[in-house]
């Protein structure tokens, strides 16, 4: 094997450059996070195992496991955070004299911004971890291995209905975690004004809330409502995959593992959201140039 | 002696193995990396020779003290783990070092019945079974069934079809793994320590459980075991793991007999036990 010349060592010098550089870009943990990814996302076209009724359960299962499951706890958090929310942006708009951006800001908060990174973080809490803890049990068990060995991919069997199952629950759970939250959240802060007497003295109606947020609303906000959590539910589920297949077969490192895959899913998130706003900075600067 | 070559199931010419090829699973990481890594050539070399080959309906046993890397080998041999050097061919075909993955070596009918059983824990006993089947797609529905039935009868769990992976003993686990293993309708047959952890009860139901395989479905069994006693009841060749390489074939009586330093090691018992068939044969 070694003294043979390699395929890549034929290759001319841009070739090799090229080759060098997939090795580099391949050896990061970026780099083996996306092959995952498309490597997982690949197998449900490409496998001729493909069963669409067998696919289908599976990937309703996981999306029943990663979303319904976390409902509860993810409507509290939801109908807490949207009540901080509209109660903090109206007194604090009405104190400065901005109450026409009311609408404008709760959108920026609840939808765009910590909306769909919260429901992440719950996410990557609860199902991200684990799937790593089921995976990697597996893992030690030399369950993954026994699958290899009968001809079933386990990119196919385990991380494929993960991915997509992941990907369809974080985004039905963003679009019901936004919706709690204002919904909810002005149920709450109406019973809040109703049972306080309103001592925090806000004047806040449905229908003045409901036209300040149409208002502010603006098509991108859907687009980010679709790209968003799709991107996020990727990332936790293909991370926490990743930790788990790597881990050696030692039983000590499962727990390493699980926390290693929900600290990292917390950044990788953040990172994506920091790369996904730039988007919004670039549409923001392209306007403003309009405008002088 | 001259073989044809249809009859080779399986063969692997001066196989190398270091301990890095055995971390972790391979599946994490994309293939291309682990194949054009350089793998240096290193003292950490667990095997530094192997070379084996197997005809139809053959059964092979390697031995050896624990921690000699038998399991391994057996993990280099059904894809699960890359050799750093060396030639492996199954039934006459040659897979080179890119292509040598699990998934290509199941596909060329190479079963792999592990250690624990590795059953997969969310699926009960008959589901465990009919996993391959129904990923494979081999036969409608009717035909999955009546073979997930026969493989249950031959192996004695069908008592125990409904039930889940940790409900079973160990024993059990064993027999539904080899069941498992057996639906698929291997060529080839790896088995790891099949009688590790069974007690003398279950290990004498286990064995004519092999026995039958062989004979009825010429099967090639290649078995990793530090019970040698299996050759003997099988009636097969032994290879020994000594010193980093892998020893010619040679029977058990022929081990039990001779004067090298594997046979003091490992048959010592059996040589200075005066009920030993082996000794009493030697002895005349």
């Amino acid at each position: 094997m070694s003294e043979e010349v390699k395929n890549w060592q034929k290759l001319t010098i841009v070739g090799k450059l090229f080759h060098k550089m997939g090795l580099a870009l391949l050896k990061t943990t970026a780099g083996q996070l996306t092959a995952l990814f498309f490597r997982a996302f690949w197998s449900l076209f490409h496998s001729e195992s493909r069963s669409f009724k067998t696919d289908t359960r599976n990937i309703i299962l996981q999306t029943f496991f990663t979303g319904v499951e976390i409902f509860p706890i993810l409507f509290v958090v939801a109908a807490l955070f949207g009540s901080v929310v509209i109660i903090e942006v109206i007194t604090l708009t009405g104190k400065m004299g901005f109450s026409d951006v009311v609408g404008t800001l709760i959108v920026v908060v609840v939808i765009r911004e910590l909306g769909p990174i919260l429901t992440a973080f719950l996410i990557a809490g609860r199902s991200g971890s684990s799937l790593t803890t089921y995976v990697g049990g597996m893992v030690i068990d030399s369950e993954v291995d026994a699958l290899a060995s009968m001809g079933i991919d386990p990119i196919r069997y385990l991380v494929m209905p993960g991915l997509i199952g992941g990907m369809i629950a974080t985004f039905m759970m963003t679009i019901l975690f936004s919706a709690t939250a204002i919904f909810c959240g002005f149920g709450l802060t109406k019973a809040l004004i109703l049972a306080s007497g309103n001592i925090i003295n806000i004047q806040l109606t449905w229908d003045y809330l409901s036209t300040e947020l149409i208002k502010a609303i603006s098509l991108n906000d859907f687009i980010i409502v679709i790209v968003k959590p799709v991107v996020f539910g990727a990332i936790i589920t293909c991370n926490a995959c990743y930790q788990a297949l790597n881990i050696p077969r030692d039983i000590r490192q499962v727990p390493k593992a699980t926390s290693r895959s929900v600290i990292r899913s917390f950044l990788y998130v953040v990172l994506s959201d920091v790369a996904i706003s730039l988007f919004y900075l670039l549409d923001y600067y392209n306007e403003l140039s309009k405008l002088i | 002696m001259i073989i044809e070559p249809h009859d080779e199931v399986f063969r692997m010419e001066n196989v190398h193995l270091s301990y890095n090829g055995l971390v972790g699973t391979a599946f994490s990481k994309p293939r291309a990396l682990s194949f054009f890594e350089d793998q240096e050539k290193d003292s950490n070399e667990l095997i530094t020779e192997a070379s084996l080959m197997l005809k139809r309906g053959e059964t092979i046993c390697i031995g050896g003290p624990s921690g000699q890397g038998k399991s391994a080998l057996l993990r280099v041999i059904a894809g699960l783990a890359r050799p750093t050097q060396g030639r492996l061919y199954y039934f006459g075909e040659f897979l080179p070092p890119e292509r040598l993955t699990a998934l290509e070596v199941a596909k060329r009918q190479v079963g792999f019945v592990f250690q624990n059983g590795a059953l997969i824990s969310n699926l009960r006993v008959r589901d465990n079974i009919a996993l391959p089947l129904r990923y494979h797609k081999i036969g409608n529905q009717a035909e999955i069934d009546e073979r997930i039935n026969m493989a249950m009868d031959l192996m004695r769990v069908r008592s125990h079809a409904d039930l889940f992976p940790h409900m079973l003993s160990a024993g059990i686990q064993k027999r539904v793994a080899i069941a498992r293993s057996w639906a698929m309708d291997p060529k080839l047959l790896l088995m790891d320590e099949p009688t590790a952890g069974l007690d003398n009860y279950n290990r004498r139901n286990i064995l004519p459980l092999i026995d039958n395989m062989r004979m009825l479905f010429k099967t090639s069994i290649i078995i990793v075991t530090h019970d040698l006693l299996i050759a003997k009841e099988l009636n097969c060749n032994i290879c020994f793991l000594h010193n980093k390489k892998l020893t010619e074939p040679g029977s058990f009586d022929y081990w039990a007999q001779s004067n090298t330093e594997i046979s003091r090691e490992l048959f010592r018992d059996m040589r200075n036990s005066p009920e030993s068939p082996s000794i009493a044969r030697i002895s005349g």
